[in-house]
């Protein structure tokens, strides 16, 4: 396959991130009440999807003609709630995208969202490891979440032959996955960590995760009484369609097959200009309009939030214009299909790297004055990948 | 100057009541507030608030809004302030009020001057309107009565008249129980605020005196004086042995009022309230003072906050030194910081300030 971006010149790679820095500039001047009005709206939505939706879960519950119709609605609009609240709301604010607004209940430093993870591993392993090190392997533990061989770069085990079963398991269970993914149980596994350690580390988890079981599947369903299962499951079903959506979204976002993984020499003395590359060439969209936008809290603009995790996202779509003519002028691949395109290759990716496969050859990302293009790969290319 | 003895500051948050417990596992306090403000206005579960009862005309160009506020705010004394928040085009931005009146515990009335190009005090006098809802911090401030009755001599200019008149209403109330007279400045008739209320006070206590000031226009009335303070205007002060002196006003007038009459008084208390110049620049150095730790610090002006902390051998948390991942920020009470990403100054407080693309600009309050 041909290569869809071309190595940029040292000088390329500056201009291309001054011009990134003054779109983020100008937008981050323009905040204002349509940005806090959009937030203020959005947490609407979930309170009342949510009591919309534990009601209906109630009534089929005891109204028991309208029992599958009220179930099957119930569990749609809790799980709409749970995938708002996560996010629109939740993984924006944690970003501190609305920290400007002053609002206490909206700061990114203290937000707990509705989630068995906490907020406060998330920020470490998302906000600081995910954003900064995107796709550096052996850096951002979202590479296949330690579970899963995505990419040809990482070393193949027998294991990973069982993984298209265990990927389907990891979606459903992906709320789980992701509070604990900071554990790193494979460390304690490997003996490379202590028990001792590795309970000081499970507490805040185990803690925020009781209450998330209580709520759900204690306390909601008791309060329907005798006709508790249909409460029961409808509230699992929601957090398990909340888990398989947000699996597939951020699966998305950078494990298509143009998404790059770069080794940890990349980050050597890395350029603003380099950075905003490097999340470019790893990250990609998903298109679909303003239904998808609202469905996945704008993370359907993948590369726009690794360019500017830190502005309100509700204007990644009218920066999305200008990114792309951009990347366009610097001859960049914009990478953005609809999402069962995407989806798609994604799901290629984990069938074929669950088998023994290699690298093949991809562009540099910086052309250096001396030297022809460097690979980042030095392996000849193999069949595709 | 002596110290008058402060009343205990009552906690911050009152100890949660057993219903507040038993609910506390199951709902947020953010899902809690979505759902009882849509019952009452003022219900949250920790975050003191108030509503605007009353907005009536005191001058040409002040307000007073009287405030109702939640019970979570803890009530004052007559003499503090209260900070306000107010959103303004989507960010809450805070300002500190005299509280000029005490009625209750959660009843409180502040009165506010328009400045110009002032946000805060052109919001609140042109576009807030009975209804809305402010933020309210807890009340501040050491000008309060002594516990026992003294005589006073209170020395006003302008906005300075009110805390002295929340001070003036509090010993109304009790019958006005020592000597008291005020002296309030203003550069005309019309900026005065409380005329008509602190005539009618002089007329009903022997005990209580008014005297208008005016800088730029000439005496009329009986109780009217003009020019800027001087020993003249406290000729009729010469002993004040017994007395307790409050000044209120522009940081000038304060200073001139202390050089007039603080080796005289019992008690000197002042409150300026034009802040210092601020001294905004990029080059030489700045005072940081790091509130939870107790430290003051010289960094240098120039650099990223958390470089020039880390010179100085501190090493306050961070993750990726470029902006994006928000594990930086602390909290800044005071001061002006330079957005280094964007090249724009933030000088109102904030609960997130990043420390590793912004730099110090003047002196700075953090939550370190």
């Amino acid at each position: 396959m041909k290569t869809r971006s071309r190595a940029l010149n040292p000088e390329e790679l500056q201009r291309f991130g001054e011009e990134l820095d003054a779109l983020r500039k100008r937008t981050v001047a323009t905040l204002g009440e349509r940005d806090a009005r959009y937030i203020r709206r959005s947490i609407s939505a979930v309170r009342w999807l949510e009591v919309a939706g534990r009601a209906a879960l109630f009534a089929g519950a005891f109204i028991h003609t309208i029992l599958i119709p009220a179930w099957i609605l119930g569990v749609l609009m809790l799980g709409l709630a749970k995938i708002l609240e996560n996010m629109t709301v939740g993984h924006n604010v944690i970003h501190g995208q609305y920290d400007w607004m002053g609002d206490p209940q909206l700061q990114g430093k203290t937000y707990e969202w509705d989630i068995v993870a906490t907020s406060e591993y998330w920020r470490k392993t998302h906000n600081f490891r995910h954003h900064t090190y995107t796709n550096v392997r052996g850096m951002d533990d979202d590479i296949g979440y330690g579970l899963l061989r995505i990419f040809p770069e990482q070393k193949w085990k027998p294991f990973y032959l069982l993984q298209p079963p265990i990927a389907v398991i990891f979606c459903l269970l992906f709320e789980w996955g992701v509070a604990i993914q900071d554990l790193r149980l494979g460390r304690f596994l490997s003996g490379k960590m202590s028990f001792a350690k590795l309970w000081a580390q499970t507490r805040p988890v185990a803690k925020k995760a009781g209450r998330q079981v209580l709520k759900d599947y204690v306390i909601f369903p008791l309060l329907a009484g005798p006709f508790f299962l249909p409460v029961l499951l409808g509230n699992l079903a929601a957090n398990v369609m909340r888990s398989i959506w947000t699996y597939v979204v951020i699966f998305c976002g950078h494990f298509t097959a143009d998404a790059e993984t770069f080794p940890k020499e990349v980050l050597r003395n890395e350029s603003r200009g380099h950075w905003y590359l490097r999340q470019l060439r790893g990250s990609s969209n998903i298109s679909g309009g303003r239904v998808i936008d609202v469905l996945t809290g704008d993370l359907s603009h993948q590369i726009e939030h690794h360019f500017f995790p830190d502005v309100p996202a509700n204007r990644y779509a009218e920066m999305a214009v200008e990114v792309r003519q951009i990347c366009k002028r610097y001859g960049q691949h914009y990478n953005t299909g609809s999402l069962f395109k995407q989806f798609g290759q994604v799901s290629w990716r984990i069938l074929r790297h669950s088998f023994p496969s290699r690298p093949r050859r991809k562009t540099a990302l910086v052309k250096l004055p001396s030297m022809p293009v460097v690979d980042v790969t030095p392996e000849p290319m193999q069949q595709p990948g | 100057m002596s110290a008058i003895p402060v009343l205990p500051v009552p906690p911050a948050t009152r100890p949660p009541s057993a219903l507040r417990r038993l609910v506390q596992p199951l709902v947020t306090p953010m899902v809690f507030d979505y759902w009882a403000s849509r019952v009452h206005p003022l219900w949250r579960w920790e975050r003191p608030l108030a509503r605007v009862l009353e907005k009536r005309a005191e001058s040409a160009d002040a307000v007073t809004l009287v405030l109702q506020a939640n019970g979570h705010w803890q009530g004052f004394q007559p003499g503090q302030h209260v900070n306000i928040g107010v959103e303004i085009e989507g960010a809450r931005v805070w300002r500190s009020y005299s509280l000029t009146n005490a009625i209750g515990s959660e009843r409180l009335s502040i009165t506010v001057k328009r400045i110009a190009g002032g946000r805060v005090s052109q919001h609140l006098v042109e576009r807030v309107q009975v209804g809305d809802l402010l933020d309210i911090g807890p009340a501040f401030g050491e000008m309060v009565l002594p516990p026992t009755a003294m005589p006073s001599l209170f020395l006003a200019a302008g906005s300075g008249i009110t805390p002295l008149m929340s001070l003036v209403r509090a010993l109304d109330a009790q019958g006005m129980p020592a000597p008291v007279t005020l002296m309030y400045w203003a550069r005309t008739r019309e900026e005065l605020c409380f005329v008509a209320e602190l005539r009618a006070l002089a007329a009903r206590h022997a005990n209580f005196q008014v005297r208008f000031v005016l800088t730029r226009q000439a005496a009329e009335a009986a109780d009217e004086a003009s020019g800027r303070i001087e020993a003249a205007h406290l000729a009729a002060h010469e002993d004040l042995a017994a007395h307790c002196v409050y000044a209120c006003g522009p940081s000038g007038f304060t200073a001139a009022a202390a050089a007039l009459v603080q080796d005289r008084a019992a008690r000197f208390l002042c409150e300026a309230f034009t802040p210092p110049p601020r001294q905004d620049s990029d080059t030489g150095t700045v005072q940081v003072e790091l509130a939870a730790s107790g430290r003051s610090l010289t960094l240098r002006r120039g650099m990223s906050l958390l470089e020039a902390l880390e010179a100085e051998g501190l090493k306050p948390t961070h993750g990726c030194r470029m902006g994006l991942c928000n594990t930086c920020v602390c909290g800044k009470s005071a001061g002006t910081t330079r957005d280094l990403t964007t090249g724009t100054l933030h000088g109102e407080p904030t609960a997130a300030l990043k420390l590793c693309v912004s730099s110090a600009t003047s002196d700075l309050v953090l939550d370190l």
